[in-house]
């Protein structure tokens, strides 16, 4: 009698993360038509999260980012191994405090933008002018 | 220098580790700690383990209790910090992921420092050197000096001397420097300073005109070994520049115990990590046992050779054990919780795990009935049935089970957030 050899999802208690095992026989005759499709749950690590070493994850506190579809009490995914850009997300650190800001780098300086215009804008000349703690690459928002 | 070209293409040791790094670990995630004195305290916030550079030019000694140095804390503007194991475990082991990337031959040495083979030319060694050390800084966040050197104990030496002197910018490379400034920095240093040399035989050497690190540089190997023994021969011999310090895959520092090692073969099943950890869970066991103590934190960690794979994978795990530990069965079964990242067909070259977080058997364990649960089955049986009918929290082993906070053996009044850890105590990041 043959034997089928297929994978056997189970939750490995862990958050996010799923995981494959095998083998599991399956009795010949009685395949499941799935099997062959079947690579595993979706996980998130995969997707969310390009270099699991240098990510941190973050909670919003404060509204100057609603512009951005950023909230209070959103989580973020940073990324600090990315290069900082004109129009990047950054975590900067501003007087002693981990802090979220829009990038602009332009011709005449860099200013960090909030996303509401209750927040002025802070100028600086250059981005090494800033400490800059890491690049937002995601926003769990709470819809 | 005037070596032969084959030896410059010897490989050779970059010893690096992390400035202060509890204190470091603090840091990366409360900016408003930069520049300011800090101190981390030992278990029961007893006393000063980590001290940052400013708390160290305030006078405060390595060891100080903090009972006295409170009353004169908020003069000087000082913060302590309990120890937050779970960020350190974290932190370290990002770091060491990191530093896979650049060797397929790397040894944990302790949860702040490591041990890598490099080779190049100088100035490539040099650019490595310098390339690692912005690579933590930006990606993990923390700061670290780099030394390189034919052997381990000169790259130690080497990271010692980047460390205090500025123009090094935190990576010296020994061949690069001229010999000249390399004899004076080692007549100026007592062999106290030498990694692995005991005050108590510090006064031995010195009897026999050893004082310096280059006299013991120039002693002769068979004489110190008969006076002293291999290992202090061995030492002589990594100063003159003869690697003999061979890698090691167990070591026990002041508050981890580690065991790590790379593979001859290549790791490419689960199945064949369950194995590896499974043993070192239970080295770490015999170990812990044999010093008298329990970890409460294991973090388990395995990575490939960023050179011979194109699937590269550094999975690491913390996991905080129930109760302080040194059962077998506890720690094999935490050190598996890597399994579920562990990716068949992947080519591991390396795994370990780190217990951190310990303290004495004596200080918890107050029912000897209850040192074993895995002897005593029905206690098992007995507790599931009471959480079952009582609830959470009303019966445990030990003191383990009673309700009032998870460290119930410790106090850790200034506990800073486990931020990667636990996702109700993430880093929160101003949005104003």
């Amino acid at each position: 009698m043959g034997v089928v050899v297929g994978p056997r999802v189970i939750d490995a208690g862990m958050s996010l993360v799923s995981v494959l095992i095998s083998p599991v026989p399956v009795a010949a005759g009685y395949p499941s038509p799935a099997q062959d499709y079947f690579d595993g749950r979706i996980d998130l690590n995969e997707h969310l999260i390009k270099d699991i070493t240098s990510t941190y994850v973050v909670r919003v506190s404060g509204d100057s980012m609603e512009g951005a579809g950023i909230s209070d009490g959103d989580e973020l995914i940073v990324n600090r191994a990315l290069e900082p850009k004109d129009g990047s997300v950054v975590i900067a650190v501003l007087d002693g405090e981990l802090t979220i800001k829009r990038l602009r780098v332009t011709g005449t300086g860099v200013v960090l933008q909030a996303e509401n215009p209750a927040y002025p804008d802070i100028r600086v000349p250059s981005v090494s002018d800033l400490v800059i703690w890491g690049v937002a690459t995601r926003c769990l928002h709470h819809v | 220098m005037s070596k032969p070209a084959t030896m410059r293409r010897m490989p050779q040791i970059a010893h690096v580790d992390v400035n202060c790094f509890y204190a470091s670990a603090e840091r990366a995630f409360d900016p408003s700690l930069e520049g300011r004195p800090v101190v981390v305290l030992s278990n029961n916030d007893g006393c000063a383990v980590t001290r940052s550079a400013e708390a160290k030019a305030l006078g405060i000694a390595l060891g100080e209790p903090w009972f006295k140095l409170a009353p004169r804390a908020k003069e000087w503007g000082l913060v302590a910090l309990s120890s937050n194991y779970e960020l350190y475990g974290d932190i370290s082991a990002r770091v060491m992921e990191l530093l896979g990337r650049y060797s397929a031959w790397l040894e944990v040495n302790s949860i702040d420092e490591a041990f890598l083979g490099v080779k190049g030319t100088p100035d490539q060694l040099l650019a490595l050197g310098r390339t690692m050390k912005t690579a933590v800084r930006r990606n993990v966040g923390v700061p670290v000096c780099v030394g390189i050197a034919p052997t381990k104990t000169l790259a130690k030496l080497a990271n010692k001397w980047a460390k205090h002197n500025p123009a090094f910018d935190g990576v010296c490379h020994w061949d690069s420097v001229a010999a000249d400034d390399r004899e004076s920095l080692m007549r100026r240093l007592s062999v106290i300073e030498i990694w692995g040399v005991a005050t108590r035989l510090t006064k031995r050497l010195n009897a026999l005109g050893i004082q310096s690190i280059l006299d013991l540089s120039r002693a002769d190997p068979v004489m110190i070994r008969d006076r002293f023994s291999v290992v202090m021969m061995r030492t002589v011999l990594e100063l003159q520049g003869t690697q003999c310090i061979p890698m090691e895959e167990e070591r026990i520092g002041r508050d981890q115990l580690i065991f790590s090692r790379s593979f001859a073969t290549p790791i490419t099943t689960a199945a064949a990590m369950r194995q590896v950890l499974s043993v070192y869970g239970q080295q770490a066991s015999a170990r812990l046992a044999k010093h008298g103590l329990q970890a409460k934190l294991l973090t388990a960690f395995a990575g490939t050779s960023h050179f011979n794979s194109k699937d590269t994978s550094y999975p690491s795990v913390c996991v905080p054990l129930p109760m302080p530990t040194a059962d077998p069965v506890l720690l094999t079964r935490a050190a598996h919780a890597l399994l579920p990242h562990i990716h068949g067909g992947i080519r591991y070259a390396r795994a370990g795990i780190m217990v951190t977080d310990l303290r004495p058997t004596g200080n918890q364990a107050p029912l000897a009935l209850f040192e074993n649960p895995h002897e005593e089955r029905r206690v098992g049986t007995l507790l599931e049935d009471v959480t079952r009918r009582y609830g959470r929290g009303s019966i445990g082993l030990g003191h383990a089970g009673i309700r009032g906070g998870p460290d119930w053996t410790m106090k850790r009044d200034m506990l800073s957030p486990r931020y990667t850890t636990h996702w109700d105590e993430l880093p929160l990041v101003k949005a104003a």
